[in-house]
């Protein structure tokens, strides 16, 4: 051998297509610390772990094969003490006097492997680290999901309570609570810019005979009719409400004195002409108009004698609170 | 169904009623057949093709889901077949492939006339005292690692990122000629499907007429493996090679291409008797 090329800064060595090594150089033989007599005429893999063996295998021969050279491949090589050895190889196959030769030079690369590894660790942590931001992530999508379900359930939940709050429960209506609310509305809405109002209080005429007779299912059964009829006959943004027990009570926005006793004759006529089953039902009214001097409570007891006053006109008609005026 | 072709690279050559199907195995593309193939074409229509990740397939067609298990690559191999419309096809698979055309072969026995298997392995993984598979688990991490590093670009690729970034420009066409060309991601899930994979439980499924060739002092795939294949696949003749090494088509094409055109005259022989 040439030597210059015996002591190249590279090591080198020729092998046969098979992997026999047929020549090597001094540089190599130090690097690894082997004996000539070692390596010569053995396959190249003996120095080779089995990792190392299949990606040669792998991609080595195959490549020289179908290319005629391989360029910077990464591999170990095990010196003769045991020691893992990185080198970079290049192999070049060249026609030999009997058969395809395959030169290899090799690089040992101890320094840079090094920097290489410290990469691959940051790299490796890198990974672990955006792992874990999705998994995190991840959790917190899933976690979001959950709330903004359990809000949705709140508010649902808030909305059907704040129903229930006002309504009736036997009816379907609207309760006392929430007609004396709209009622303290319309008395600031009137005290400011004057807007009527009139309400009516609806009693069902011997409403206690029906229980006693009938039962009290049928009892609640007139109550609920009672309201679909009412229902059916008041129009936004008139508002009716059950005041207790066989007691209605209605607001008539917008409505003087006239206009709500008209509506409250049709109410009761829409009631007794209704079909009902067990027993004719048949209600009296009492009505009032807002005045000046009314308070809630004022509106409501005028409104409440001149039931009184229906009552004792033989039930099943309408007085307005302030008929009795004209009759003084 | 031009897809399976340009997403396989299908190349078709020779003329003859039969079919021969040379499949590659890990860590390279059809171009290992190149100097077995031609030898064929006289006689049989010759079909090459990669898979899925390997090679000049249309790598934008993988998944890791599909290619998570050897299974994707078994579909890839029966799709390729059925693309052609190939029944009774003779099917030549070197390592893994030889595995992945043994699956094929017991899903769809339609589809396979013989099994010519190149340095088969069922396990290639020791698994205690009864099997000898040639590597430890350690030796299958070290690999991986050792390959990762010879991969162009595998500092800057980051897994996590590159499951939503299929397509990564820095694998450019000129790098195609470098050894290890192929996308990490890809060559590694490959790897892992092929060395974690055991077959074992399949062999005696499979009744194709089958001829393992065993390269003598392979470096991969030990002696004992080729036997036990042997002792466990119905229907399977054994012949070990003088080749050596683990790529016998690559280093000695002329015995590979005897072998197998031997074998098939035998099986001819037995059908017309």
């Amino acid at each position: 051998m040439d030597e210059r090329l015996n002591h190249a800064p590279c090591g080198y060595v020729s092998i046969t297509n098979r992997g026999i090594i047929m020549a090597v150089n001094e540089t190599f033989l130090n690097m690894f610390g082997y004996d000539r007599k070692d390596v010569l005429d053995h396959h190249i893999e003996s120095m080779m772990s089995m990792a190392n063996k299949f990606l040669f295998h792998t991609y080595f021969y195959p490549f020289i094969q179908l290319y005629g050279y391989v360029n910077e491949m990464y591999l170990t090589l095990k010196s003769k003490q045991g020691d893992s050895i990185p080198v970079l190889v290049n192999g070049r196959s060249r026609r030999g006097d009997e058969e395809e030769i395959i030169d290899c030079v090799f690089i040992q690369m101890s320094k840079r492997i090094d920097y290489e590894k410290e990469i691959r660790n940051a790299k490796t942590k890198i990974e672990e680290a955006y792992r874990l931001k999705d998994e995190a992530l991840g959790r917190l999508e899933v976690l979001h999901r959950d709330i903004e379900l359990k809000q949705a359930e709140l508010i649902r939940l808030n909305a059907e309570l704040e129903t229930l709050a006002v309504t009736d429960a036997l009816t379907g209506l609207k309760n006392r609570r929430y007609f004396i609310e709209k009622l303290d509305a319309y008395m600031e809405r009137f005290a400011a810019s004057h807007m009527l109002f009139s309400v009516l209080i609806l009693d069902v005429d011997h409403f206690k005979k029906i229980n006693d007779t009938q039962g009290h299912l049928v009892g609640d059964q007139v109550l609920r009719k009672l309201a679909q009829i009412m229902e059916a006959n008041l129009e936004e943004p008139a508002l009716a409400a059950r005041y207790g027990g066989e007691e209605f009570i209605v607001l008539l926005p917008g409505m003087d004195a006239r206009q709500s006793k008209q509506a409250a004759e049709d109410l009761r006529t829409a009631i007794e002409q209704d079909s009902w089953e067990e027993c004719a039902v048949t209600v009296s009214i009492g009505a009032a108009t807002v005045t000046s001097e009314d308070t809630n409570i004022s509106i409501l007891a005028r409104a409440d004698q001149a039931l009184y006053q229906s009552k004792n006109n033989g039930r099943n008609c309408v007085t307005h609170a302030a008929d009795g005026l004209h009759h003084k | 169904m031009t897809t399976i072709f340009t997403r396989n690279n299908v190349t078709v050559t020779g003329s003859g009623e039969k079919t021969i199907l040379f499949a590659h195995g890990f860590g390279c593309d059809q171009n290992m057949w190149r100097f077995v193939a031609p030898q064929f074409e006289k006689d049989y229509k010759v079909v090459l093709f990669d898979y899925v990740g390997s090679g000049n397939s249309d790598r934008t067609a993988y998944n890791e889901e599909r290619y998570g298990t050897i299974q994707g690559y078994v579909e890839d191999l029966l799709e390729v077949l059925d693309a052609l419309q190939i029944k009774q096809a003779i099917f030549v698979g070197h390592s893994v492939s030889a595995m992945i055309g043994m699956l094929a072969s017991i899903q769809r026995p339609d589809c396979f006339e013989c099994l010519i298997m190149v340095g088969p392995s069922p396990r290639y993984l020791n698994d205690g005292p009864e099997y000898f598979g040639g590597f430890e688990r350690e030796d299958v991490e070290e690999l991986l690692g050792m390959m990762e590093m010879n991969f162009v670009g595998w500092a800057s690729y980051l897994a996590p990122l590159a499951m939503n970034n299929a397509d990564r420009p820095a694998l450019t066409e000129e790098l195609k000629t470098s050894f290890c060309s192929a996308d990490p991601a890809v060559a590694r899930k490959f790897a892992e499907v092929t060395f974690f994979s055991d077959h074992r439980e399949d062999l005696p499924k499979a009744q194709t007429p089958s001829l393992i060739l065993q390269c003598s002092e392979d470096s991969i795939v030990p002696l004992e493996v080729g036997q036990y294949l042997h002792r466990h696949l119905k229907n399977s003749t054994f012949h070990l090679m003088e080749a050596k090494g683990h790529y016998p088509h690559l280093s000695h094409p002329q015995e590979t291409t005897n072998l197998i055109k031997d074998f098939l005259s035998q099986l001819q022989g037995k059908s017309v008797q």
